[in-house]
């Protein structure tokens, strides 16, 4: 008895945080466009889902508030209420009651929390008066202070049809065995190569299940894909409330909804994403009235995309604002003591992803301080992912975010150092070649090396990491490419390509540089996945002088 | 330290030597033993922490109090294994290896065998002994493993490996290599 009401009550709140969130979006289309009918309906209907659950959950006053939002809404309906921007506001307000008083009425107070007071007496407020104007049907309803252009709503996506709601854990746990899976093929590989085609109907069967196995490995991956489009969407409510809060006009615009990305990819890029629109809203969209005078349209466009492209899924976030301020940003990094004068444009506006610099003229709540689009490009490099900036001055700015299309596997090509082993992302490699005896002297952290014509910078693993072993007589260098520029990492030992599983290292490890996650090796050791642009940008702050040479 | 405990367990202690000094924790946190096999050094952390091993498929960091508490590298014999225990990392319960010498026993220590820290003396920093367990004539440190490796330590590990990375105004990024 305890366990299925155990599930009717996280049923409750899964489904709960959907409809709240379909209220949400439904509630700024219709700010939008007051004329939206269907979003109206959409929210009737989610609200009286919500208060009939919570009736026969039991859940009284969460069930009384649902009423009192079901009723402003019958008002509405009616005409007897013009839906302007305070209405919106206090509706707005009114999914946030919910969303903080349900999950506090499942673990047993039966309340209301968040801004419940004021957004009750607002809500009754609008109840008590008869009918605020007689406005009939169609014609547009006035808004105070001008709330969004009058771009009618973008159509969300077809709601799938046949679709069941599966634990995040059992997916976590598919995923696991799909790793193992990776693993437990490449050594059976490995066995069979290494002994030779003794019995030709054993390879036979090999290769079948080997097929079949690696069929299932990728069904588990696909299983964990969601759409894109809703992530994005749910942005809406703070683009449309920060852009309120800062005076500004802005709308969310969203492409590529049915691009699909793995869970876990999700969660991780929530609050990058949350960032970097907070980003575009404070510093890169203008105020209403600059904007018209620049002939622009008064409303500001946040624009989330997202595609695929190869083996990787590309998001941006662009918005039509001013562009970066290439001249605030050398002043910023002049006082930060970091020398301008011989950066090209890109360059310069990639000094944004700098730790401590920030162009902010203040500190508002979460700009400003420096930190943020560090951290995001930090939180990109470590699913293995790479960032980048692009401006136009008067036109706007795109952020691009390049990430693999799954967290949990990864191609490696599998390196010696020291004793250890380590993993270098297969995508990230160019090619390998035997680091020519003059070129290194088995000594020194990074040196230069002549391919083809070019000058090849290299880092010497061994010593970046402070490996204990002795130089071996040879050394190879594998060839990485990083932000369309090449270098070499000069290792002990070259493994060759591998399939392996990506585990993570945990919060102890997450401040080391160069390494970006470990993997579990076929012979049952750990390697570590190296983190190729921090290391790349280790050896660069180490021996400047080399790098300098090489590009020069 | 603690009231009478309902459930024997509470009052029970893994006892292990590390540098001849016996220590203890209680049993509850630990999840198992092994033999130590080959650990996985991560470069950048201070020598205390010897690395990650693999756990059946999961990775767990391997931590030699040895090295910590001042008095030497473990090294390496026959009896020498990991104590699988189980902390609590900013929240989240971890799972972290301590290497040992050689695993002692299972005592039954009630509230009366054990005696407050010494305010001085032993070799180890006080704060990380919660008790001495009293055992015939003998004493075990009964270490308070959420202090030893507390979460303020491990995340300051975190934070000196970031260091490394260049800091504003530290090194100008050269030509051509903008971060």
């Amino acid at each position: 008895m305890e366990l299925e009401d155990d599930l009717l009550l996280q049923t409750f709140a899964a489904e709960s945080e959907e409809n709240l969130a379909a209220i949400e979006q439904s509630l700024i289309a219709l700010e939008r466009d007051p004329r939206a009918e269907e979003a109206l309906r959409a929210i009737f209907r989610s609200a009286h889902t919500i208060k009939g659950n919570a009736a026969t959950l039991g859940f009284r006053a969460v069930a009384e508030f649902a009423h009192l939002f079901e009723d402003v809404l019958d008002r509405l309906r009616k005409h007897q209420l013009l839906f302007g921007t305070a209405l919106a506001t206090q509706l707005l307000g009114a999914v946030d009651v919910l969303r903080q008083s349900i999950p506090r009425a499942i673990a047993g107070h039966d309340g209301l929390s968040g801004p419940a007071p004021e957004v009750t007496a607002a809500l009754q407020q609008h109840l008590l008066v008869e009918a605020e104007a007689s406005a009939p049907p169609g014609r547009p309803a006035a808004r105070d202070g001008e709330a969004a252009a009058a771009v009618p709503a973008q159509p969300g996506p077809e709601l799938a049809t046949r679709s069941l709601r599966v634990d995040v854990e059992k997916l976590d746990r598919m995923l696991r065995l799909a790793g193992e899976i990776a693993v437990a093929r490449g050594r059976q590989r490995a066995l069979l190569e290494a002994s030779g085609p003794r019995d030709g109907e054993a390879l036979e069967v090999h290769r079948e299940t080997d097929r079949l196995l690696l069929d299932l490995q990728e069904q588990i991956m696909q299983a964990r894909m969601v759409p894109i489009g809703p992530v994005f969407r749910r942005h809406e409510r703070a683009v449309r409330d920060i852009a309120l809060a800062h005076g500004k006009l802005a709308q969310l615009s969203v492409e590529g909804d049915e691009v699909e990305v793995d869970t876990a990819v999700v969660e991780h890029m929530r609050d990058p994403l949350t960032h970097m629109i907070r980003n575009a809203l404070d510093h890169g969209l203008e105020p209403p009235e600059q904007r018209a005078a620049a002939g622009k349209p008064r409303a500001g466009r946040v624009t989330l995309r997202a595609r695929r492209d190869a083996g990787s899924i590309v998001i941006e976030v662009a918005d039509d604002g001013a562009g970066l301020d290439l001249g605030r940003i050398r002043q910023a990094a002049a006082e930060r003591g970091i020398e301008t004068s011989r950066l090209r444009e890109g360059e310069l506006e990639a000094l944004i992803f700098h730790p401590g610099l920030s162009t902010a003229p203040e500190v508002t709540e979460l700009s400003g301080r420096g930190v943020g689009m560090e951290v995001v490009r930090r939180n990109v490099e470590l699913l293995r992912g790479t960032i980048a900036v692009d401006s136009v001055r008067g036109a706007g700015t795109t952020v691009s975010i390049r990430l693999p299309l799954t967290l949990a596997i990864i191609d490696g090509f599998s390196v010696g150092a020291g004793e250890e082993t380590y993993v270098v992302p297969l995508d990230a490699v160019v090619e390998c070649l035997e680091l020519p005896r003059e070129a290194g002297a088995g000594s020194g952290g990074c040196g230069l090396i002549e391919v083809r014509g070019a000058a090849l910078p290299f880092l010497r693993l061994r010593e970046l990491f402070g490996l204990p072993a002795a130089a071996p007589g040879r050394e190879n260098v594998v060839v990485v490419s990083q932000d369309g520029r090449l270098a070499g990492i000069a290792v002990d030992a070259l493994f060759g390509r591998s399939q392996t599983v990506v585990k993570p290292l945990g919060q102890m490890f997450r401040g080391v540089p160069g390494v970006a996650g470990s993997t579990i090796l076929g012979s049952g050791r750990v390697a570590l996945i190296l983190d190729v642009p921090a290391l790349l940008r280790q050896a660069a702050a180490r021996h400047g002088g080399a790098a300098a040479e090489a590009t020069a | 330290m603690d009231g009478v405990p309902s459930d024997p367990t509470q009052s029970q202690y893994l006892t292990f030597f590390i540098a001849e000094e016996e220590y203890g924790i209680r049993i509850l946190r630990v999840k198992e033993i092994i033999r130590y096999d080959t650990v996985t050094r991560v470069p950048s952390t201070p020598r205390w922490i010897r690395g990650v091993l693999n756990l059946r498929g999961i990775v767990v960091p391997v931590v030699d109090l040895a090295i910590k508490f001042g008095i030497r590298e473990t090294p390496i014999a026959r009896h020498t294994c990991v104590v699988i225990v189980e902390t609590d990392l900013e929240g989240e319960r971890t799972l972290m290896g301590v290497v040992a010498d050689q695993v002692s026993q299972v005592l039954e220590l009630p509230p009366q065998e054990i005696g407050a820290p010494p305010a001085f003396g032993p070799r180890i920093r006080v704060d990380y002994i919660a008790g001495m367990g009293r055992v015939g004539k003998k004493f075990v440190h009964l270490l308070d493993i959420d202090g030893v490796l507390s979460a303020g330590e491990l995340l300051a590990v975190s934070a000196a490996g970031a260091s490394a990375e260049p800091a504003p105004g530290e090194a100008a990024p050269p030509e051509g290599a903008v971060t």
